[in-house]
Formats: C-alpha cells, structure tokens, sequence
C-alpha cells in the first residue's frame, strides 16, 4: 500500500489522471444515480399499473366462473323447484347441469331424508365428470349421510345460497379425491320449507390453474384465500385449505423468532386482514426473505380475495441488468480514461523529465551540456528555454565566481603577509630583568581582522625609553596601511626629537599633509628618561594611561585633538615623576569597549578592578598585569566577536638608585680654551675610580666633545662669559659625568652620528664629536630641566658579573645596538 | 702641543707633539696649513708624541687628507699610540689614512 502511495506520489501524471477518473467518477454517479432513481420509480408505476389491470382481469375472469356457477345454479333451483314431485327428472338436472358447464367439476342435487317417500331415506342426483363421459347417480348412502356435510347445513345455517370452504371431495367409485369448493342453495317447496341443497362445485385445481396461469412476470404467483383466510389458491399446493394467511405469524410468534421474520409476518397479517375485510390495493412487503409488491382483490360477492405477488427482482430484472450495462460501461469507460490520460500526460510530460535529467547533469558540474530544443511554445516549451537561459547565466555566474574566489583567495594571501609584516613592525622583544635594570616592559596587540589599526612601539635611545601607543580610526587594510604610516613616521621623528610634543607635532603635520582620506589616530607618546623617572608625554586624543603605583591613578592628560587632520595644530606637552615600582598601564579602546555577547563593554571600572587587584597582590609587573588583563577581558567576551583591536602596553620603571660613592664637580668659563682644564679634570676624576689609561683616554674626549658642543652651540660663539658645569659622580656600577649649562635648549644626542664607512672625500667635516661621544660611554643623555641643559654620561666600570662574565661597555653597546636593530 | 714641519726624503713630515684637543686646534691648523700648498710631495704626519687627540684634531686631518687626496698624493700616518689608534678607529679614520 506504502509502495503504492509511494508511486503515486512520485508520478504527476498519474496522480492528474486520478483526479481527472474521480472527478468524472462522481459526476457520472451522481447523474447516473439520479437517472436510475427516475428510471426505477418509473418502472415501478409501469408494473404497478400492469399488474393492476391484469389482476382486474384475473379478478374479472375468476369472479365469471364464480358468476356462472351461481347463475347456473339458480337456474337449476328454479327448474327443481318447478318439477319438484318428479324425483327421476333430478338426475336430468344434475346432469344438464354439467353437460352446459363442462368447466364444473360436480352438481348434487340433494333432498331431506325420506322426502321421496319411495326413495327413501337417501337422495341425491350427483352429476360428476368421469374422464371425457359424465357419469350421473344417487350419491346418499349410509357411508355417505350428505346431509351432515358442510355444504348441506351452510345454506340453511346463513339462510341464503353461499360458497364453503374448500373441502376434499371423495370419489368412491374412482376412488379419486379431489380439493373443491361448492356453491350451495336451500331448496324450498311452494310454502317455503326447506326440502334440500342444490350444491355445484368448482375444482380449486381447475380454479387454481385458471388463476394462476396469470403471470405478469416469470416468478410472480397468485394467492386466493378464501373467508378466513384459507388459501384457496397458492403455489405451494400443501397449503392450501391447510392454511391460512395468518398461519405463518402465529407460527413465527409460537417459535418467537428473531425480528425481521416477526415484522415480515406482521406485514403479511396485515395484509390478511386487508383481504379478508375485501379491500383492494397495492403493498410493498418481503415475503420469503425477497422484497415483493402484493395486488390484492376481492373476488366478487365468493368473499373470496386473491393477490398477485411480483417479487421486485423480477421487475426491475431488465431494468437491473440495463443498468449493470451501463455501469460496467462506465466503469470501463473510467478505467480506459485513465489509461489513456496516463499515457499522454506521461508523453507531454517526457520533456521535463529530460529537461530533468539535463538539470542533474548541469548539478554535477558539467556545465556545457547540451539541452534538447522540444520545438514547443507551450509551458513546456518555456521551461526548457528558461532553463537554458539559466544554464547559460550559471556557466557566466560560476566563472565570475571563480575568478571572484581566486582573488579572494590571493586577498587572503595577501592579507596573512600583510599581517604577519604588521607584526614583524612590533617590537617583539621586551627587555627582560636581566637586559635592564631600570624599567620592565611588555605589550600585546590583538587585531580584531587579519590586519589592524592599533600600533605600540618602544625602543631606548640613550638613556630614554621612547614609546608610544595610537589607534587608527576604523580596521582593516585602511587602518593598517595608516597604522604603519604612523609607526614609521614615529620612528623618524623620534630619531631626531625627544621631546612628545614635538614628535606628536611634527607627526600631525607629515600625516595630515598627505591624509586624503580623513583618517586619523589617537596617539600618546611618551619618553621617560630612565635615570630620572621623569615621564613627559603628549596625548593626543588617547585614553589617559592608567598609573599603578602607590595606588590607581590616570595621568592627566590635555584636551589635544587626534593626530591626522590638523596640520597646524600644537600639542602641549605634559611631564609626571614615574617613582620606582609603579606601572604605567597603555591601553586602546579596544579594551574598555570589547564587547560580550550581550553587547554590554568592558568599560573603565573593571581595568580599573583589575589594575587594582594586580596592585594588591603586588604583581603590577608587566607581563602579569597584561595577562591578568587579557584573561579578564577573555573572560568578559566569552564567544562573542572580538568587536576592535585591542592593544595593552605596560611600562615598570624599577630603577634603583645606588649609593654614591664620589663626587666632583668643576666650573668653567664658555671658553674653549678651557679644555686642557677640563681634561685635567677628567683625568683626575678617573684616576680617582680607578679607571685604566685608555678608558681615561675615551672619557676625556667624549666629555671634551660635550663640553665644546655646548661652548659651541648652546652659547653665542665668542662670548665668554657664561659658564658651563661639570659633575662628575659615582656609585658602585658607573661613572656619571652631568653637564649643566643655561644656554639656549640644545640637545646633541638628536643629531646625526657620523657616517665612520665614507671615504675620505665623502666624509664632512663635523658629527664626530655626537658620534664619540656615543662610542666612547656607555650611555649620554640630555634633558631640559629648569631652563638648563643637563647632558649625562655614563660609563660602567669594569666588574665581575654573577655570571662570571666580563661586561665590557663595548658588549653593553652591541646590545643596545642590536635591540634599535630589531625596532 | 707643538707642531713642527720638515721635509724629509723627498716627503713633507709633521710632527705632532703633546695634546691636540679643542683649545689647540686652532692654533695646529694654522700651523698645519702650509701642507695644504704641497702639490708634489707625499705628505706624512708623525704621531710618535701626538698624546691625545679630539673631533678638533681629527678635522685638521682630514682636511689635509681631502686637500691632499684632490692633488693625487698620499698622506701617511706614522707613530701612532694606542690610545690614538683606538680614536681613529671609532671614527673611520683608521679606514681612510694610510699608517706606516
């Protein structure tokens, strides 16, 4: 059944043909039905009239014999009673009787005992049919006392001539019995005493014959019954005078059988009554278990009623088999339809399953089949050019998306180099306890795409860490590209300035100059001078930094402008004491705004939190501190998108300040004529640490060259009237010469070193002396303090380190160097 | 410092002596400057007593080397102390004189 379902399913035309067959199926019913109702009330009317008349007929032709049988009867009574003293004549009666009626079956004429006196007690003229002859005798005999028979006494008894009821004749010289009925009339004298009966009888076989030769249909029968109910006529002759009508009922009441049978009989006792009573009319009843229609009549003034019962199988036999005709017609009229409409609705359709077919092919990849052109306009028809439109524009589609796939993928390719050169810009080494001394660092950078806006560099120079930490407006490739504009612009500006504002400054001019886009950055930069703590930044438009110290603070910061659309803006510079052991904490907003799930940020409160908890359990070293951060942070978003780039930066100034262990200091005039003073000075300083002759001998030039910068430069050439101060101090690990002069701001260390790999005549003449300087200490540095100029330099002294390694200034420089390589 | 000039083998000699610093720069170019003159001969600086020298000092040198060189002649360098060397050396200088 499933499969069958399944099959139907699966096939449209069959499933159209089925609607189609069921549709006209119930149409055909409908008016079928109706016909057939019309048809068979028709047929009905038609056999009710039918049997009607013939029963009249039947009723006609029975109640004639009957007729004939009492006129004859009375004729005879007559003739009897006019010749009633000639006792012989009786015999001619009886007999002229039959002779004029052969259809009669017997006719006695019968006397009260001992009326002919020389007759005796017996006489009777008894004519009956013997054969072909007719036989005639005297019928009383002491076996036969006919005046105690039912025929004799009725018409005395009622007083007027009747019919009995069908009683057994016995024929004793043929010995042959015979079912009759007798008409039966008194016969009286001239002073009306009854002197006898003259009785004619009918055969009820004769009768029954006659009656039931009637046959409106082939199994229709007769039934007659007489007064009570007494089957006179009825095609089970065992019935008959056996039986009446109303039998069956009692008998069926008696068992107490089951319904149906009860009703039946309760249909066919009501019809008893009806004929016994000698009503006329037509029943609808089932007799027998078949559905029957019942005429009745009563035969003439007998009180006799008979019936004709036509069994409703056998009228509407042809009607029936007419319509099993047109049913089977039909029906395989419907069944063809359905064939053939599955045939052509399966050859209409064979196109779509080609067309199908093609589709499949055209999935799997082979896009240049060919499609079948069907030569149709109809539907059909403009699928199949539909389709090999859509055929032509996926072949166009799917190159376009190969192409399109190809570049996304070269895209992509780019994307990761273009990455991994955005982090290979990074500082990736930080400085580790065991590289400095004087300040810890660390920093994370997590874009929020392949390549992103946020940027941090570091690097030292001198003895300045120069860092700063920007967020490009937007992500992507723009941001990167700005990204890295910014950090190289960084780098070169910070080569030759050390002041943030400067450097903020000059960036914003370079950057907004070539800024097309209005793209900018907000930047902070700071340079914090590692001997001293002292922090001067610039911030231009960054989240303040947070300090992490003695407790949590943020650096206040000015209202400056980003950098990148302002080229004339000037940004102020700021200045903080960073004290030793506290972290200064450098974030973008990609950390205050990273977003969970439920779009809800991070916000200043939790990195103020975690700062906090950090500075508690005194773990605000830098790599903590970033870690705690970002585990906080990864925390917080959960599953949800990185929303930005997320940088952190966190510097640990941890320097700590040795004991002095000698001091000195000199002042000389703005003259270099001076120098051999100064060098003396130098000479005495580094005998009195110990220093060897060719060390002595790089510390008198390098502070020579310093002091003649400043002579130089920070003084009005020729005037010899300021004075230049020379420190000079120690503590355990260095030697520290300071510098102090109030001339106008100069700071050598931002001036080009000397190319020393020039040949002669490229080289120019001057930058030696910044470049002596350098090779020749271990450190210089130069602040603005105060309206001075405070140049430094440092040399360490030769020591054992725990290592057992010899720490030679040389090595420390090749470190250094190596570090601004990698930046 | 004192600075004497003699020819000697058919090349120009200076002798360098005591501390060539800042202050002395002056005064030692000038006394140097006849080298600048010399178009025929080789020109050789004797360092033997040169005890110390500066950025001052070493620009006199080049001046004579570059001077020297656009002539087509060779400058020399003779004598030179450690303490010296290790100057020219952190300099480049050691790269473009010639030492004897």
């Amino acid at each position: 059944m499933n499969r069958i379902i399944a099959y139907i399913r699966r096939k449209l035309s069959v499933r159209v043909s089925l609607w189609v067959v069921f549709f006209a199926a119930i149409i055909f019913n409908v008016a079928l039905g109706f016909l057939f109702y019309q048809a068979r009330e028709a047929v009905r009317q038609e056999a009710i009239n039918r049997a009607t008349q013939i029963l009249d007929k039947t009723s006609l032709r029975a109640g004639s014999i009957l007729n004939r049988v009492e006129v004859a009867s009375r004729m005879t009574k007559w003739l009897v009673e006019r010749h009633i003293e000639m006792a012989d004549s009786m015999f001619v009666y009886s007999r002229g009787m039959l002779q004029n009626n052969p259809d009669f079956y017997n006719c006695s004429i019968a006397f009260e005992p001992y009326y002919f006196k020389n007759k005796g007690r017996y006489f009777s003229a008894y004519t009956k049919h013997t054969g072909d002859s007719i036989r005639t005798i005297q019928g009383g005999n002491d076996y036969y006392q006919y005046f105690y028979s039912d025929w004799y006494l009725m018409p005395q008894l009622l007083n007027k001539p009747c019919w009995t009821e069908p009683y057994v004749d016995y024929d004793v010289p043929t010995n042959t019995s015979e079912m009759v009925t007798s008409y039966c009339q008194t016969l009286n004298d001239k002073q009306g005493q009854m002197i006898g009966v003259i009785n004619t009888s009918l055969s009820i076989t004769w009768l029954s014959q006659t009656i039931l030769s009637v046959k409106p249909y082939p199994n229709s029968y007769s039934i007659m019954i007489g007064r009570g109910g007494t089957y006179f006529v009825h095609p089970d002759t065992a019935k008959i005078t056996r039986q009446t009508i109303f039998t069956q009922a009692l008998e069926s009441l008696q068992v107490g059988d089951n319904t149906p049978a009860v009703q039946a009989d309760t249909a066919l006792t009501a019809l008893g009554y009806a004929m016994t009573h000698g009503e006329e009319g037509v029943r609808q009843m089932e007799l027998n278990g078949e559905e029957c229609l019942v005429f009745y009549k009563p035969l003439g003034q007998t009180g006799c009623s008979m019936a004709i019962v036509c069994p409703e199988s056998d009228i509407f036999a042809g009607f029936d088999r007419l319509s099993h005709t047109i049913m089977t017609i039909v029906t395989v009229g419907l069944l063809l339809m359905l064939y053939f409409f599955i045939r052509i609705i399966t050859r209409e359709l064979k196109p779509l399953r080609r067309l199908a077919k093609e589709a499949e092919t055209i999935a799997s990849g082979q896009f240049n089949t060919t499609l079948p052109d069907f030569q149709r306009i109809d539907e059909i028809g403009q699928l199949s050019q539909s389709f090999g439109y859509m055929q032509q524009s996926l072949v166009k589609y799917i190159d376009e998306l190969k192409n399109t796939t190809a570049q996304k993928a070269s895209i992509e390719r780019d994307l990761q180099v273009a990455s991994s050169i955005q982090m290979g810009m990074l500082p990736e080494k930080f400085p580790t306890r065991k590289d400095r001394d004087d300040v810890q660092l660390y920093a994370a950078l997590t874009p929020a795409k392949a390549v992103g806006g946020d940027l941090f560099d570091f690097y030292f120079r001198d003895e300045k860490l120069f860092f700063c930490i920007g967020d490009v407006s937007g992500k992507g490739v723009p941001a990167s590209l700005f990204m890295a504009v910014t950090r190289s612009t960084f780098r070169t500006v910070s080569t030759h300035e050390s002041m943030p504002d400067r450097i903020v400054t000059i960036m914003n001019k370079t950057i907004a100059d070539m800024n097309k886009n209005h793209m900018f950055v907000t930047l902070f930069v700071g340079v914090l001078d590692l001997p001293t703590g002292r922090l001067r930044y610039c911030n231009a438009g960054h989240d303040a930094p947070l300090l992490v110290g003695a407790g949590i603070g943020e650096l206040s910061c000015d209202a400056n402008i980003p950098v990148g659309f302002m080229p004339k803006w000037k940004y102020s510079l700021q200045e903080a004491q960073i004290f030793t052991g506290t972290t200064i904490f450098l974030f973008t907003d990609g950390l205050t705004e990273a977003m969970n799930a439920n779009k809800a940020q991070f916000q200043m409160d939790r990195v103020r939190d975690i700062a906090f908890q950090s500075l508690t359990e005194q773990q605000q070293d830098p790599r903590l501190l970033i870690g705690r951060m970002t585990e906080a942070v990864h925390q917080f978003v959960g599953d949800a998108e990185q929303s930005d780039d997320l940088t952190m930066m966190a510097i640990q100034y941890i320097k700590q300040k040795s004991d002095l262990k000698m001091r000195k200091s000199i002042v000389l005039p703005s003259n270099l004529k001076e120098v051999p003073r100064l060098n003396a000075f130098v000479e005495e300083v580094c005998a009195s640490v110990e220093f060897d002759e060719e060390t002595t001998a790089q510390i008198k030039v390098a502070v020579e060259e310093a002091v003649v910068n400043v002579i130089k430069y920070a003084y009005t050439p020729g005037q010899h009237d300021q004075s230049v101060t020379i420190e000079a101090a120690s503590n355990t690990l260095r030697l520290k010469f300071t510098i102090i002069d109030s001339g106008k701001p100069f700071d050598p260390t931002v001036y080009s070193v000397a190319d020393t790999t020039l040949s002669a005549k490229e080289r120019r003449i001057g930058g030696l002396g910044i470049h002596l300087m350098r090779q020749n200490m271990d450190s210089i540095n130069y602040e603005r303090i105060d309206q001075l100029n405070v140049l430094t330099l440092r040399k360490k002294f030769h020591r054992i380190t725990p290592n057992n390694e010899i720490t030679s200034s040389r090595n420390n420089r090749q470190t250094e160097n190596s570090i601004k390589k990698r930046q | 410092m004192k600075t004497t000039i003699q020819e000697q083998d058919n090349n120009i000699v200076a002798f360098l002596e005591g501390s060539l610093d800042t202050a002395a720069a002056a005064e030692t170019e000038k006394t140097m400057s006849p080298l600048n003159d010399v178009a025929d001969k080789d020109i050789i600086i004797d360092c033997t007593a040169l005890e110390y020298i500066s950025s001052a000092g070493l620009r006199i040198f080049l001046g004579i080397l570059q001077n020297a060189q656009e002539k087509g002649r060779h400058v020399y360098i003779r004598g030179i102390n450690d303490k010296v060397r290790a100057i020219f050396t952190i300099t480049g200088f050691s790269n473009i004189f010639e030492f004897m």
